[in-house]
């Protein structure tokens, strides 16, 4: 039988990454590929200073919502019935924000598109306990953009999961940002090792300048 | 000295205390293959120093002797495919063959990382015995398309000590994957080692951070202490 004649889509030019060209294969174009915007929430924003990151994760968000992208928003919160995973970090000191919090809504600045898919987790890992996996796979995705905070938690546990189920992966450098300088740099590193052991890093420039090329 | 007062130096073992029944702890051990720290195995056939790698396998077979002597359950994994690469992603394989000598090629002793091969069994100062539970992954977390949270609950196991290489890519893998699946989770930071030594120290410094975000960090000498309060 032969196969149905393909759609004309715009296909995008190699994003200049780190440690090669992104896609490995070259191909990608907005119907392969997703944005993630991870913890991108008000408290993080403002407990790690990171509003240049939030912009520029803006600016990403509103030249993939031209192209039609798909999207996906990731909230890290806790409810009554959180369950030991929130508790036993809050145990520890370390805060996640509680469901309908000031802190635990997005950034203000995040304009979703309609059709965006917002998952809601209690750990670090966005398709853990969530259906993102058959989501991305039904719309056909095969590529990820990665932004949010903080770099060592949300971001790289999301992209390590990705990276295990085959997707190809891009963390957007100055779009992610660590609890502190050296971790998002080592996090950022240990992406790269390896010819990319979990993918390639570059920063939102490059990006801007792929997705505005259409 | 007393052992209250041992204790007392002591940071807890487990970041949510302890002491914890010995039927709900497993030592697990990723990846110490022949492909990744054995002389002639691919990492040495890339002509990457094996080393660090080589170095954790003392402490971890005290620590494999000492978790037999408690009775403890002992995971191995291993990282492999199949032989036809079914499971094996397109950018995977294509990420290694930069190296010259990719997953699934053919190796002076066999295929890279193939299930039955000389270079994907694990080293034999650290071989399974009867009894003790093998993981075949196809990924680096030994969570991922795997029996593994499907075997630790028919056990009644949620502690996890974990053990093996390399630090900064399988087993801090399996250390967060462990956290997601509300598996307390310790590294034994003297069992574990990664190629390169900064990115080493950084997971390090990256686990302990927030007391122990997904996990504690820990060594040898705690575990055997830890063993020791343990209750049968």
């Amino acid at each position: 039988m032969p196969d149905a004649p393909l759609p004309i889509l715009p296909t995008l030019p190699p994003i200049a990454a780190r440690p090669y060209a992104w896609p490995f294969d070259g191909r990608w174009s907005p119907h392969d590929t997703a944005l993630m915007l991870l913890g991108f929430q008000a408290g993080p924003v403002a407990s790690l200073a990171a509003q240049a990151e939030r912009d520029a994760a803006c600016a990403l968000l509103a030249a993939a919502n031209g192209l039609g992208m798909t999207v996906i928003a990731v909230r890290r919160g806790y409810t009554a019935g959180e369950g030991p995973l929130a508790a036993r970090r809050r145990t520890l000191g370390d805060p996640i924000p509680a469901h309908g919090s000031v802190e635990w809504a997005l950034d203000a600045q995040i304009a979703l598109p309609q059709d965006a898919l917002l998952l809601d987790i209690a750990g670090d890992n966005g398709f853990f306990g969530t259906d993102l996996e058959d989501h991305l796979r039904r719309r056909g995705i095969r590529n990820l953009l990665i932004t949010g905070l903080p770099t060592e938690g949300l971001v790289h546990a999301t992209q390590r999961a990705a990276n295990d189920m085959g997707f190809e992966c891009l963390a957007v450098a100055d779009a992610c940002k660590g609890t502190s300088d050296e971790r998002h740099a080592a996090q950022l590193r240990i992406t790269t090792f390896g010819n990319g052991l979990f993918g390639t890093v570059a920063p939102a420039a490059e990006v801007l300048s792929a997705l505005r090329s259409v | 000295m007393s052992m209250t007062a041992r204790q007392e130096e002591r940071p807890a073992f487990w970041p949510l205390g302890g002491p914890v029944e010995k039927t709900r702890i497993a030592l697990v051990i990723i990846d110490m293959q022949v492909d990744f720290c054995a002389p002639g195995g691919w990492v040495d056939q890339l002509g990457e120093d094996v080393s660090n790698t080589r170095s954790v396998i003392a402490p971890i077979r005290e620590a494999l002797v000492a978790a037999r002597a408690a009775g403890i359950l002992v995971i191995h994994t291993r990282e492999g495919h199949a032989p036809d690469l079914s499971d094996l992603h397109a950018n995977k394989q294509w990420r290694t063959r930069v190296h010259g000598l990719g997953i699934g090629d053919a190796g002076r002793d066999g295929r890279i990382l193939v299930q039955g091969e000389p270079g994907w069994q694990i080293i034999p100062e650290l071989a399974p015995e009867a009894g003790e539970l093998v993981i075949d992954k196809p990924g680096k977390s030994s969570f991922h398309r795997t029996t593994l949270a499907d075997e630790l609950a028919r056990r009644g196991i949620d502690r996890l000590v974990i053990t093996g290489v390399t630090s900064d890519c399988c087993v801090q893998s399996t250390l967060r994957d462990g956290y997601e699946h509300g598996i307390e989770c310790v590294l034994l930071q003297d069992c574990t080692a990664a190629v390169e030594s900064p990115n080493h120290q950084a997971t390090l410094e990256i686990l302990k951070a927030y007391g122990g975000r997904w996990g504690g960090v820990s060594d040898l000498s705690g575990f055997h202490a830890m063993l020791e309060a343990a209750n049968a």
